[in-house]
């Protein structure tokens, strides 16, 4: 199946936001999704843009029934290691159930790695749900490091009401100044 | 014990430096750092920025006894949450052994917090090494959730040879 890989662009916001969708349906999480289209619109495609996004596209005559052309993602953005430098980040891969075992996924990770490279990174990082068993020996075979089995790494994170408890503190504990 | 927590500059980077490489022997990691202050200089105060950074620093007369003034860090970068949006993504967080119980870890961190709030990021995300348990106690004190824990997430990386292979063969554009 012919298919092209490309940069998204503020028009596929709509596409994109279905896609994610469907990855925190398959994830298992879809009650946690709470931006629209238009935040990505916003977050991405504006001045200061917060990610970046590549979309794999197929012809009109593979589209899907309901007339999709756009079917798969890859949202991604630049992080930092501090032992490493720079680093890129793939966010999200996703390629509908109907359109894979016909390299999407694979290239569209490749075009990642390309890019990081182009931009001097010396990682592509992500991470994936220990469930996630297909996904993971795709990713291990490609030469992909579990962290967190090999090195002991754990996500966290502070959710919004935490967040804000924390932002509230910092001018009653500290004085700050600023250069 | 007085300090102020401020943003880094460009004339911060061989002390933040020093602070990562004391991190990564704390974290038994200490083979894996490649960078130097060189590249701190141009990926974090060059034109297109990978980071950011707070520093945090004791007056003159409480200075550690090599002289140094700069006790504390925590670098920072903006990332995004495809359900939630803006993020921020504390990427280190660490203070000098003789300057702990003091407050300034838990300033550095509300920093970052009051920042990413500014904002509009909806969380603060970071790692932890699953052993660091005065680290992870310090975190969920505050509020923080091990994702790893709860929801299975497994933090991956592809790199060296892999990633060079990888881009090897990439479609075009």
């Amino acid at each position: 199946m012919n298919f092209t890989i490309r940069h998204a662009k503020s028009c596929d916001c709509e596409h994109i936001m279905r896609l994610i969708m469907e990855l925190a349906v398959y994830e298992n999480m879809s009650e946690q999704v709470k931006i629209t289209s238009k935040e990505l619109e916003r977050d991405g495609f504006s001045n200061h843009s917060f990610f970046k996004c590549l979309v794999a596209e197929v012809p009109e005559e593979h589209q899907t029934k309901e007339g999709h052309t756009i079917v798969g993602y890859c949202l991604y953005f630049y992080t930092y290691s501090t032992w490493e430098g720079r680093v890129i980040y793939m966010e999200d891969l996703y390629v509908m159930p109907k359109f894979r075992g016909n390299g999407i996924g694979k290239a569209m990770m490749c075009r990642i790695a390309q890019i990081g490279r182009q931009s001097e990174c010396a990682r592509l990082q992500f991470n994936v749900l220990n469930w996630n068993k297909p996904s993971i020996e795709f990713y291990k075979s490609h030469g992909a490091l579990d962290l967190t089995e090999k090195e002991g790494w754990h996500a966290m994170r502070f959710e919004v009401a935490a967040m804000e408890k924390l932002a509230q503190m910092t001018v009653a504990t500290c004085a700050t100044t600023t250069t | 014990m007085k300090y102020t927590i401020r943003h880094a500059g460009p004339q911060d980077c061989r002390e933040i430096m020093r602070l990562i490489v004391e991190l990564s022997v704390y974290e038994k990691l200490e083979e894996q750092v490649n960078i130097t202050h060189k590249e701190l200089e141009v990926d974090g105060f060059g034109e297109n920025p990978f980071f950011k950074c707070l520093v945090a620093e004791v007056p003159e007369d409480e200075r550690t006894k090599e002289g140094h003034t700069v006790v504390g860090y925590s670098m920072y970068y903006f990332v995004y949450s495809p359900w939630k949006g803006r993020s921020v993504c504390m990427e280190d967080l660490y203070v000098m052994p003789d300057f702990r119980g003091q407050g300034i870890g838990k300033a550095l961190m509300c920093g970052i917090a009051k920042i990413g709030w500014d904002n509009k990021c909806t969380r603060l995300q970071f790692v932890v090494l699953d052993w660091n348990k005065p680290s992870i106690d310090f975190y969920k004190s505050h509020g923080a959730q091990n994702v790893t824990e709860k929801e299975g997430w497994q933090e991956m990386r592809i790199d060296d040879n892999a990633m060079e292979k990888l881009a090897q063969m990439a479609p075009k554009i």
